[in-house]
């Protein structure tokens, strides 16, 4: 079990791991390229249900024979009981709609503290299905909604009542029977904030772990829903699916827009995350021993990955090429490891040389595969204290330094360029909604959203360079005074300059920025697979495919569900 | 109406952005307010009383250092909210403290003051030990100190209503003393005076955090009107900057 001491001393100061520069994975084309690992939040909060052997039972099983209803089950966790709450209502296809907008829904669900009563259960009755237009309570800390996939459900339950199997090929295509539209947490809709989950549910006391958790009971109920309406459609001819098909099923999620800011303003915690998945790399690129049975299960999670990505569906030219080059890239590496190597390094360099950047990041996700004992602690280590605080005594001298050295990448943007400062990011009045705009239109320009680090980063460094030729000996206290208008993004700069990685570094604000990487970059920390962008503002992805199944808990657990493949039929 | 802390903060950031607020200001004083109200010292109420002149400060001349040495500065902030400009008077006291062992900063025509208790606060966590004091009203005279020692996570807070009459040279002024070297504590001798514990700050916090934020609907609804002002209409345009079909 390793401590926060242990940590710091990798990642900084002389006996520390050589972990790859910020320069290098800092860049967003590259956390844009970011796959699942074993360090993603489904991997560990999977790993964690199984582990404790967690008991998640219904206490409440009311659905009619077309499925709608209600569900609660009840789940105790070592740290305490916990009740998940799932309403099923009928939706009319013409009010199918993933966006965020919608305001109905297939499925509307809760996680709530304790055990729920049949009042209470109707007080979430009354709010849950109207998701942003209801209230809930601080004993609600997620709430979520789905859609049925209009290509699988009806077409599975048919399949099962009529006593056949669903045909793995169109999994292949669609690997879900539900999407989710949006998974609230953290104090919306008066619900519980994470300081109370934080400190009181040490079961659910990761990021995003609550919210990870409604997916997976999500995917377990989707599955049981099938056969609950198919074994009462046709109860002579009725078969339950298979359990390795049932495993291929995972969730749909659809994701807009909505989580790009979250990774601008959240930038301590982000560097978190990507602090432990560089530090598990820098573990295993020295620490890793390679043997005969290390080179062969690489190479075999290489061929599972080219797999994984050939089995990855989607109508997107640039999703497709990128998937292309990974496969190209995985058989690239195949033949490199064939060649024999002694050092992590070596892959990794040839990957560099050889690889598209999303082939060198599936060759990351690999490593950390294949060393558990070096990699999983650290999934303890992924929340961070979100202060960014103004270090007053800094003399202004040493905040140009550290501009110069840590925003090199904002100084050397021209943003008098055309199109540097193209775009900008609002919130619109429909659910506040962010939204992507051009300066054509003012009142959103007006309006946009304090997103532009770099060039917020360009103009603090004009007036500092400024300040300091009248005052060199100033501190930052004094120069704050004189520009507080400049606060937050000294602020910034000073509280990013004490972690290893910092900013993101890319101009958001440029014609052409991809926020699809930081969608990306943020849905491959969660675990997600089968990227399915639908323009370059939304993406469609799967989660929890190929994860075991909940009636397996207590049963013997691996843990190898990284990149999952389409089962034999 | 129940809220949660986060719905709150976010209200009050959009709030304050709409208000003209400057980035890193913003995010500033709905901390400040949000701080209060978590821990059982009625950031709702003082806000309440700020709501109606929160949109002037943006008229306002920005607050400046009017006299300043090693030890000491006063600075005047032009009759700004505690809530725009108190934050870095306090950094500045901080600055002076660790250079000097302890230092004091005077504000004068400063507003809404008790929102200095987050940053005071905040001094504790940082290894500094910090305390202000202030009088306040026109008809009767009321007095506030506030402290935390350094390393502590909750501040003390003094308020008593005091037999002084008003003066019309008043300044609203406040005094900041910060010490790198001197743990401060601070109540009233006032016989009047009420004192609220740092242990009683803490109970505060954590009641709020177990069951949320009490508000008013109307002053909810009135920081929600507030923060419309910085969302963009809805057209079927900008629905196609979402990325939607």
């Amino acid at each position: 079990m390793t401590t926060n001491a242990a940590i710091q001393s990798s990642l900084w100061g002389e006996n520390s791991l050589p972990l790859r520069p910020a320069s290098q994975v800092m860049k967003l084309e590259r956390l844009g390229a970011y796959h699942q690992s074993r360090l993603s939040f489904m991997r560990t909060l999977v790993r964690r249900i199984f582990r404790e052997r967690w008991k998640i039972e219904p206490a409440l099983f009311n659905l009619d024979h077309e499925g709608y209803g209600t569900v609660v089950y009840e789940v105790q966790a070592p740290h305490g009981l916990f009740s998940f709450v799932l309403f099923s209502d009928y939706l009319s296809p013409d009010e199918r709609n993933d966006r965020v907008i919608a305001t109905k829904w297939d499925l509307t669900m809760a996680l709530v503290e304790g055990k729920v009563d049949q009042e209470y259960i109707e007080k979430l009755r009354e709010n849950v299905p109207k998701q942003e237009a209801g209230r809930v309570d601080a004993r609600v800390f997620v709430l979520s909604r789905a859609n049925r996939s209009a290509r699988n459900f009806d077409y599975v339950v048919n399949q099962l009542a009529a006593g056949e199997q669903p045909d793995v090929a169109k999994i292949v295509e669609v690997g879900y029977l539900y999407r989710t539209t949006a998974v609230y947490g953290s104090g919306k809709l008066g619900m519980a904030d994470w300081e109370k989950v934080r400190e009181k549910h040490k079961d659910f006391a990761r990021p995003f772990a609550g919210e990870m958790f409604v997916c997976l009971m999500l995917r377990n109920f989707s599955l049981l829903q099938v056969e609950h309406i198919a074994r009462h459609k046709s109860p002579d001819t009725f078969n339950p699916m298979k359990p390795e098909i049932k495993r291929y099923f995972g969730i749909g999620n659809s994701t807009g827009l909505g989580m790009a800011p979250y990774l601008v303003n959240h930038p301590l915690l982000i560097n978190q995350w990507i602090e432990m998945r560089e530090l598990a790399l820098a573990r295993v690129r020295v620490l890793g021993s390679i043997n005969q049975q290390v080179r062969e299960t690489i190479s075999q999670l290489i061929d599972r990955s080219a797999q994984h990505t050939l089995e990855t569906l989607t109508e997107d030219e640039w999703q497709t090429n990128n998937n292309k080059a990974v496969i190209d890239d995985m058989a690239s590496l195949k033949s490199r490891i064939e060649c024999g190597f002694d050092r992590w390094d070596e892959l990794l360099e040839y990957s560099e040389q050889h690889c598209s950047l999303q082939g060198q990041e599936m060759l990351v996700s690999c490593m950390l595969e294949i060393y558990p004992e070096l990699v999983d602690e650290l999934e303890d280590f992924h929340s961070a204290e979100e202060f960014l605080d103004l270090d007053p005594l800094m003399p202004a001298e040493q905040l140009k330094d550290i501009i110069e050295n840590s925003y090199d990448w904002a100084l050397a943007i021209d943003f008098d360029a055309e199109g540097a400062r193209e775009t900008y990011w609002y919130r619109s009045e429909e659910k506040m909604e962010p939204r992507l705009g051009s300066v054509a239109d003012i009142e959103g320009k007006k309006k946009q959203m304090a997103l532009g680090v770099g060039y917020a980063v360009r103009k603090c460094y004009n007036q500092l360079i400024e300040y300091i030729a009248q005052n060199p000996e100033d501190t930052t206290a004094r120069f704050m005074v004189a520009h507080p208008k400049l606060r937050g993004i000294v602020r910034r700069i000073q509280g990013m300059n004490r972690c290893v990685y910092g900013d993101i570094q890319a101009n958001l604000l440029d014609r052409e920025v991809l926020p699809m990487h930081l969608l990306r970059a943020k849905l491959a920390f969660f675990g997600v697979s089968k990227f399915d962008p639908r323009s370059r503002l939304w993406v469609r992805n799967t989660m929890f495919q190929g994860a075991p199944l909940l009636e397996e808990i207590g049963q013997t657990f691996n843990d190898d569900w990284f990149m999952p493949l389409a089962p034999k039929q | 109406m129940n809220i949660s802390m986060n719905e709150l903060k976010a209200a009050l950031r959009r709030c304050f952005e709409a208000s003209d607020y400057f980035v890193g200001n913003y995010e500033d004083a709905a901390n400040m307010v949000l701080w209060l109200e978590k821990h059982g010292l009625n950031g709702l109420s003082e806000f309440k009383l700020a709501l109606p002149y929160i949109g002037e400060d943006k008229n306002k001349p920005l607050s400046n250092v009017i006299y300043e040495d090693s030890t000491s500065a006063t600075i005047d902030a032009h009759h700004r909210s505690a809530l725009n400009c108190i934050a870095a008077a306090v950094d500045l006291a901080h600055a002076k403290a660790l250079e000097s062992g302890i230092a004091t900063v005077t504000v004068h025509n400063c507003h809404n003051r008790i929102f200095i208790l987050k940053a005071l606060t905040d001094r504790g966590r940082s290894g500094i030990s910090a305390a202000a004091y202030w009088q306040n009203g026109s008809d009767s005279v009321t007095e506030h100190t506030a402290a935390i020692r350094s390393g502590q996570r909750y501040p003390s807070y003094s308020e008593g209503v005091t037999n002084l009459k008003s003066n019309e040279n008043d300044k609203q002024a406040l005094t900041i003393i910060c010490s790198s070297r001197v743990d401060l504590t601070s109540s009233l001798q006032n016989s009047k005076s009420h004192f609220i514990s740092p242990k009683q700050v803490e109970s505060n916090k954590e009641h709020t955090v177990e069951h949320g934020i009490e508000i008013d609907a109307d002053v909810w609804e009135e920081i929600n009107k507030i923060g419309l002002g910085v969302l963009v209409e809805n057209t079927e345009r900008s629905r196609r900057d979402a990325g939607g079909n």
